[in-house]
């Protein structure tokens, strides 16, 4: 056996676990974002027209048709730093309810960690949402809206929110490998979050007896924060400790799940 | 453990028989009485192996006698109900060659991809690029979107690149089917020179020829168990007398 042991190769220096999964997170991450880029001509343009249109609506229908006493003035910035978070929200856990599926065929022939399915969506659809930060810069100098001192929480806002994506997707995602229903019924909930959360108004505009339990909606903290940069009123510190929490025991929640199910996901696809 | 050494103990993998552990809302919300109770089964139950680095081990059975799922529990990309499976060193799996390549993106950026989600650093990507898409054959090729490639291209880089990989196990799920003679050829050539340079070698076929070619020693599976762990030849001629190849 020695001229097979003299002939075997060096062993490689590995990468540690942490560094592996950097790597891989990126390398799935710019696949995604050059796949979307390289196939279509307008490509940044689509990822922001999106949320443009659905800004441009409502901006229409509340102050042109309705009366509006809801979010502050201008308006139009009120809604994007509501909507264009929002966008990465819907876009990660909406796509998390196909990470397994959809991606079967490679989580079959490589043993990447593989919590990355999730946390690639995450991370490609959070940079989408960087990229789009210019465009409310436009409007914001456009509409003439001030920038305060609270930017500073954008900085505690993309953490959080990121973690709660996370949170939710890691428990969304092996589950609709065992329950294909749960696919349509994330749609239906992920509409009715859309009207529930605090997007098109702000928390302080909920009735009274409403206020107490929709700071519980883990996004209305965090998108109090995003709005408190233009709109200082906006942040509500009980709202972003109940964000906070929920936002923990989704990770746990969600964490534990994928745990508990990823043996038997392996299977299924 | 040295690398490149596996150590396979107590090994059971359980399946539900009626296709699927997928339930409806129905089922889920519909009482314990009305769900449906999926009947167990186990395509392996305690399998237990130890390979010594540089070992060519070729996997004998039946279609459905769990050879598959034996060599996908060793790539770790399937985990197991009991026992272990410890594995030293990185594996490349020549399973499913073709899954990760994205028909969207050019040649030279599938490769860099693939060769990265197996454990590739960007400079030895760059380092085996050349060498990669010659052994290919698609030097004229590098810039052209995955989907525009025939089969037998995609095949054939898939195979050039996990081949390329540099690990000290290689798992090899009956790829070699595919592909014309003359690259048939050419991969049995560079699984021998992995041979030769002390590769640990996990090899599934029907095909005799091949297992006897490469492998030094045979495990026989049959219903879910390992039925004899012997030299390659006794392995096959057992196989043989119980399923009478002629």
């Amino acid at each position: 056996m020695t001229s097979a042991d003299a002939a075997r190769p060096p062993a490689r220096p590995r990468w540690s676990p942490a560094t592996r999964y950097r790597r891989s997170l990126w390398l799935l991450t710019t696949r995604d974002l050059k796949v979307r880029y390289s196939t279509s001509a307008l490509g940044y343009l689509w990822s922001i027209l999106d949320p443009l249109v659905m800004a441009g609506i409502y901006w229409f229908v509340f102050t042109q048709v309705f009366d509006r006493e809801v979010g502050e003035e201008p308006y139009i910035v009120f809604l994007l730093a509501g909507l264009l978070p929002w966008m990465w929200f819907t876009g990660a856990v909406s796509d998390s309810t196909r990470a397994f599926t959809k991606e079967a065929k490679l989580i079959r022939s490589t043993t990447i960690p593989r919590t990355i399915w999730v946390a690639r969506l995450v991370l490609s659809k959070g940079i989408e949402f960087i990229a789009s930060i210019p465009v409310l810069a436009i409007f914001v100098i456009a509409a003439g809206a001030s920038l305060h001192v609270e930017a500073f929480w954008w900085l505690l806002a993309i953490p959080l929110q990121a973690a709660l994506t996370l949170g939710i997707g890691l428990l969304i995602a092996p589950l609709v490998v065992f329950f294909r229903d749960l696919e349509r019924a994330v749609k239906l909930i992920l509409r009715f979050l859309f009207y529930a959360s605090p997007i098109i108004y702000g928390l302080n505009d909920l009735p009274e007896q409403f206020q107490f339990w929709g700071a519980f909606n883990p996004l209305a903290g965090i998108f109090s924060l995003y709005r408190s940069a233009f709109f200082p009123a906006q942040l509500d510190w009980f709202a972003v400790a109940a964000s906070g929490g929920m936002t923990v025991a989704f990770l746990v929640v969600g964490f534990l799940v994928y745990r508990a199910s990823i043996r038997r996901v392996l299977k299924e696809i | 453990m040295d690398e490149g050494a596996i150590s396979v103990t107590g090994l059971g993998v359980r399946f539900t028989r009626n296709r699927s552990a997928r339930r409806s809302f129905k089922d889920l919300f519909g009482g314990r009485a009305r769900r449906r109770r999926p009947e167990e089964f186990w395509p392996l139950r305690n399998v237990s192996f130890d390979v010594a680095p540089g070992e060519a081990i070729g996997v004998v059975g039946r279609n459905g006698q769990g050879k598959s799922t034996l060599l996908k529990l060793v790539a770790q990309v399937m985990l197991p109900d009991e026992g272990t499976v410890r594995v030293e060193g990185g594996v490349a799996p020549l399973i499913e060659i073709t899954g990760g390549f994205v028909n969207d993106l050019s040649v030279r950026d599938n490769v860099n991809l693939t060769a990265g989600l197996h454990g590739m650093t960007p400079r030895e990507t760059a380092q085996r690029f050349d060498e990669i898409i010659s052994f290919a054959e698609l030097e004229r090729f590098v810039d052209t979107p995955y989907k525009h490639l025939s089969s037998g291209m995609k095949v054939r880089l898939a195979f050039a690149v996990i081949s390329r990989l540099e690990e000290p196990i290689i798992l090899v799920d009956e790829v070699l089917a595919v592909g014309d003679a003359q690259f048939r050829a050419k991969c049995y050539m560079r699984i021998e020179e992995l041979l030769a340079g002390g590769r640990t070698l996990f090899f599934v076929s029907h095909n005799e020829k091949d297992l006897l070619r490469f492998c030094t020693r045979g495990l026989y599976l049959d219903e879910g168990r390992l039925v004899l762990d012997a030299p390659i030849r006794d392995v096959v001629e057992r196989y043989n007398a119980d399923y009478g190849a002629r």
